[in-house]
């Protein structure tokens, strides 16, 4: 099992950085984030077959707490997850890939971690690609990291991303990218109520971000085809118009945001 | 005229009457009792005295008067429905929050009293 920090602050010995009251505010914070500080979160929905590995490739990776939020699995993946030692939360009704991960950044929150870092539960991400994450922070200092792989999107998602692009006018390569890391000010956000009600981690998410002066950085990492399981967003066709029309309406909503702030900074490879 | 007008009265007067029980069983929570009592007065009201709304198109204007009702009733229920869906919206958040939070929580608990957290603390030690 993960080892779990009282979280009383000063009362850490192991963990200085909490006693400093957890999750600073401040978006100016350039200090480093440290691995170690920080929670691993990786949601999951019936990913029995591949949650084990990832999470043992994380803690390996990372030596931090990993956090598995299991979507209303009805498949091995919790039991699985404890066992390779994942704390765990079970989602008693199924909230989709981001609503499972905001239950995590709010454990996170609650606990007083630094930061947050999450990835994929079917194993696209490698956990070597993690460390590389937390080194574009401390170089950037920026407020998020995404991990992005452009050799691996396929050719529809070039055009919906240039599709996005233009109408965010957020310049980012990869909207959709799970691998990404959280500092301090961009996990307090993330868990409040201003994120309940969006549906995927992308496009809301990003602007959500944006809104409010915090910087995103894009790093590019290698990654795995997934062994098993499709991504949710590019599904099928129906739920790919549904997607792009959901996140069209959003966008339009708020079009002045990505605009108004060039914060978005990528590192083009 | 006079059937049209028995009509009417019937279908308001029924409405009205199927609202205010709804009311009194207390099925309608608190502001909707409220809206809801209001369209039954108006049902009520036009039903038994048609002429309202002659005199209504009158006032405003409105050459052929029984459109007037329609295009109320009709904007009435449109507003409704937005404010259904805001109010859905609100409580799809609350629900959502309400899962997650119920998630942390039962961990919390495990780790504090329930049978997984002994072995969870046991080898928290370790990791």
């Amino acid at each position: 099992m993960a080892t779990y920090r009282i979280d009383l602050p000063g009362l850490d010995p192991q963990n200085p950085a909490s006693a400093a009251a957890p999750c600073l505010v401040a978006s100016a914070d350039s200090r480093p984030l440290r691995a170690a500080d920080c929670l691993a979160v990786i949601p999951a929905r019936n990913e029995a077959g591949t949650v084990a590995d990832v999470v043992a490739g994380v803690r390996r990776a990372l030596g931090c707490d990993v956090l598995v939020v299991d979507d209303a699995s009805t498949d091995e993946t919790a039991a699985r997850a404890r066992a390779a030692g994942a704390g765990v939360l079970t989602l008693p009704l199924g909230l989709g890939a981001w609503g499972a991960t905001q239950t995590g950044i709010r454990y996170a929150q609650r606990r007083g971690h630094a930061g947050v870092v999450t990835l994929d539960a079917d194993g696209q991400h490698p956990p070597e690609a993690l460390p590389a994450l937390f080194e574009a922070q401390a170089r950037s200092g920026a407020n998020v990291v995404i991990g992005t792989c452009i050799a691996r999107l396929s050719r529809a998602k070039r055009v919906a991303w240039r599709y996005l692009r233009a109408l965010t006018g957020l310049r980012l390569g990869d909207f959709t990218s799970g691998l990404r890391l959280y500092d301090g000010a961009a996990t307090k956000l993330l868990a409040g109520p201003a994120a309940s009600l969006l549906d995927y981690q992308d496009v809301g998410v990003l602007m959500l971000l944006a809104k409010h002066d915090l910087s995103i950085e894009e790093t590019p990492v290698a990654m795995l085809p997934r062994r098993e399981g499709h991504s949710r967003v590019f599904a099928s066709w129906w739920v790919v118009v549904r997607y792009m029309l959901n996140t069209t309406v959003l966008c339009i909503a708020q079009l002045d945001v990505g605009r108004r702030h060039g914060h978005v900074t990528s590192d083009p490879a | 005229m006079l059937t049209g007008q028995i009509t009417s009265a019937v279908l308001g007067i029924a409405l009205a009457g199927a609202i205010l029980f709804l009311v009194r069983r207390d099925h309608l929570h608190g502001p909707y009792a409220l809206w809801w009592f209001a369209v039954a007065a108006a049902t009520f009201v036009l039903g038994v005295f048609p002429i309202v709304v002659v005199w209504l198109g009158h006032l405003t204007g409105i050459v052929y008067a029984p459109v007037l009702p329609i295009i109320v009733g009709v904007s009435l229920i449109l507003i409704r429905m937005l404010k259904l869906d805001i109010d859905r919206s609100k409580q799809e958040r609350q629900i959502r929050r309400l899962t997650q939070k119920l998630a942390i929580i039962e961990q919390e608990l495990e780790r504090v009293g329930g049978r997984p957290a002994r072995a969870a603390d046991a080898d928290s030690d370790r990791a």
